[in-house]
């Protein structure tokens, strides 16, 4: 049976908080979701960050999602390339 | 009165060219953050590596693209560019502005950045380099409020369409090439201002195959103007350019001495397919063989003009090197016709076909071009729902083989895989 939205919002919202890396692609979360097309599952992440519950993290060529408490402040942010 | 030395860019002052180092210099009169940037590029020089920091959390509420994050790694030296963020400006289609916008836009950046621009980055948009994170809330509100432009993309997101000036300016334009770009960009706010792909993707429009905003070269989905009829000629005219009486290329090579127009030389020996030839006095062109590159019509617009059914050729999977080198866009849709009567509904299509499936089969980081080079051009068309044609084939003799569907094939075929294998171990 297919997943319901708030489903799939618990289950990436749990992916952000237990992945090793806390800085995960849009991909990372299609697996949250094996019957989902990727941009519905692009829609329920982006919501999440309009929520609070995510944040874009940004290299400038590549966005990333992550939980707002597992990122450090602007200043002390590392980057990457 | 300079706040750091700098000899090793003092060095790049000297010489009769243009030197962005004296430009920051007069910045740095108005902006003195502006000092402590060429103080970090001269300890850049001395230990041979960036200072700047890639990346990180800033950006504006609701949106995931727009702002690029810089910070520096030796803030305590250099605290003018603690923070010294790009901020990316939707540029309006074929960059026309009006000098009241650029003074506007230059007034909001004077007052919340340093000033300093790069007009345009490679994706099109205004760049306004160097600002902190507490400005950019305000920046924005003002942006969009007073002066009602908004951000472009970044990151993952679907970068800022751009497009020549077309129709605007250019007879040569097969279709409205603003017209679509500004409508795409409204269509797709969502995918400009949050990050939606495996990676970055970029639509350009050119109006012709003159290309002339390099959409083969650096856009992943580059709409490129042509026809599909012949070639309009006046004959008259062509033989006024062989007469002398008018100059070739509009002109523009006409301070040179290149002596008298040669039109065997200057068209038809560099025509690409030979497709054209005189007859008499009367120019002939064979337009089944024309790839409608539109050299002879650069050559003489008075007398050669693109046909009237028009529309445009869809290239796919150009990028700048990153992970493999760069890549020139691949034909994908020959003849497409663009039509602001449906909408672009076609165009829109195609698009969001390409999206699905690379949004499924992309990796992490990787261009649409890398990914249908990953797969095979039969594979990618096939996905695309596109029929093969001879013009797909870019080196017929580099892959001998040809596989067969079973469905492909009149009367099918039956392969027992087991069998095979007892005769031929993989």
């Amino acid at each position: 049976m297919a997943m319901s939205k708030e489903e799939v919002e618990a289950a990436i919202i749990e992916k952000a908080k237990k992945a090793p890396k806390p800085q995960l692609y849009i991909k990372d979360f299609y697996k949250c979701a094996p019957d989902m097309k990727p941009r519905q599952i692009k829609n329920i992440a982006n919501k999440l960050v309009q929520k609070g519950e995510l944040m874009f993290w940004s290299s400038g060529s590549t966005t990333m999602y992550a939980r707002p408490d597992r990122i450090k402040d602007e200043e002390g942010s590392e980057g990457i390339n | 009165m300079a706040k750091h030395d700098t000899p090793m860019l003092d060095e790049l002052e000297k010489g009769p060219w243009p030197s962005f180092v004296t430009d920051m210099k007069r910045q740095a009169e108005t902006h003195p953050e502006c000092w402590d940037i060429l103080g970090q590029l001269e300890l850049s020089y001395e230990d041979k590596i960036t200072h700047w920091k890639h990346g990180g959390i800033v950006g504006v509420f609701g949106y995931g693209g727009g702002i690029v994050g810089r910070y520096s790694d030796v803030p305590d030296r250099f605290p003018g560019v603690e923070h010294f963020h790009t901020v990316r400006v939707n540029q309006p289609a074929g960059l026309y502005y009006s000098t009241e916008n650029l003074r506007a836009l230059m007034d909001l950046w004077d007052k919340y950045g340093s000033g300093m621009t790069n007009m345009h980055g490679s994706t099109g948009d205004m760049i306004l380099l160097g600002t902190r994170t507490e400005n950019l809330e305000p920046l924005f509100w003002d942006l969009t409020h007073d002066l009602k432009q908004d951000l472009g993309g970044s990151g993952s997101n679907l970068r800022t369409p751009s497009c020549c000036l077309g129709e605007s300016r250019c007879e040569w334009a097969c279709y409205d090439t603003q017209d679509i770009c500004y409508a795409l960009t409204m269509h797709y706010q969502d995918e400009i201002h949050r990050p939606a792909f495996p990676y970055k993707f970029k639509f350009k429009f050119s109006g012709c195959a003159n290309d002339c905003v390099a959409a083969i070269a650096r856009s992943d989905f580059a709409v490129i103007g042509t026809w599909k009829d012949d070639i309009q000629i006046d004959q008259a005219a062509v033989k006024e350019y062989v007469a002398g009486n008018y100059p070739s290329n509009g002109g523009s090579h006409k301070d040179g001495d290149w002596g008298p127009f040669n039109l065997k030389k200057e068209v038809i020996d560099l025509c690409p397919t030979q497709c054209m030839w005189m007859e008499g006095d009367e120019l002939k062109i064979d337009n089944s063989e024309c790839n409608r590159c539109m050299h002879c019509i650069n050559v003489m617009p008075r007398a050669l003009r693109p046909g009237k059914e028009k529309g445009a050729t869809i290239c796919m999977g150009a990028k700048a090197p990153i992970l493999d080198g760069a890549q020139f866009a691949t034909m994908i849709i020959p003849f497409i016709e663009v039509s602001k009567e449906n909408e672009y509904e076609n165009i829109i299509d195609v698009i969001e076909r390409i999206w699905d499936w690379w949004m499924e089969v992309g990796k992490n980081r990787e261009r649409v071009g890398e990914t249908m080079q990953r797969v095979g051009l039969p594979t990618f068309l096939s996905v695309m729902e596109v029929e093969p044609i001879p013009q797909h084939v870019k080196e017929p003799r580099s892959n001998p083989y040809v596989f067969w569907k079973e469905e492909e094939v009149p009367g099918g075929f039956e392969r027992d895989i087991v069998e095979f294998r007892k005769r031929h171990a993989a």
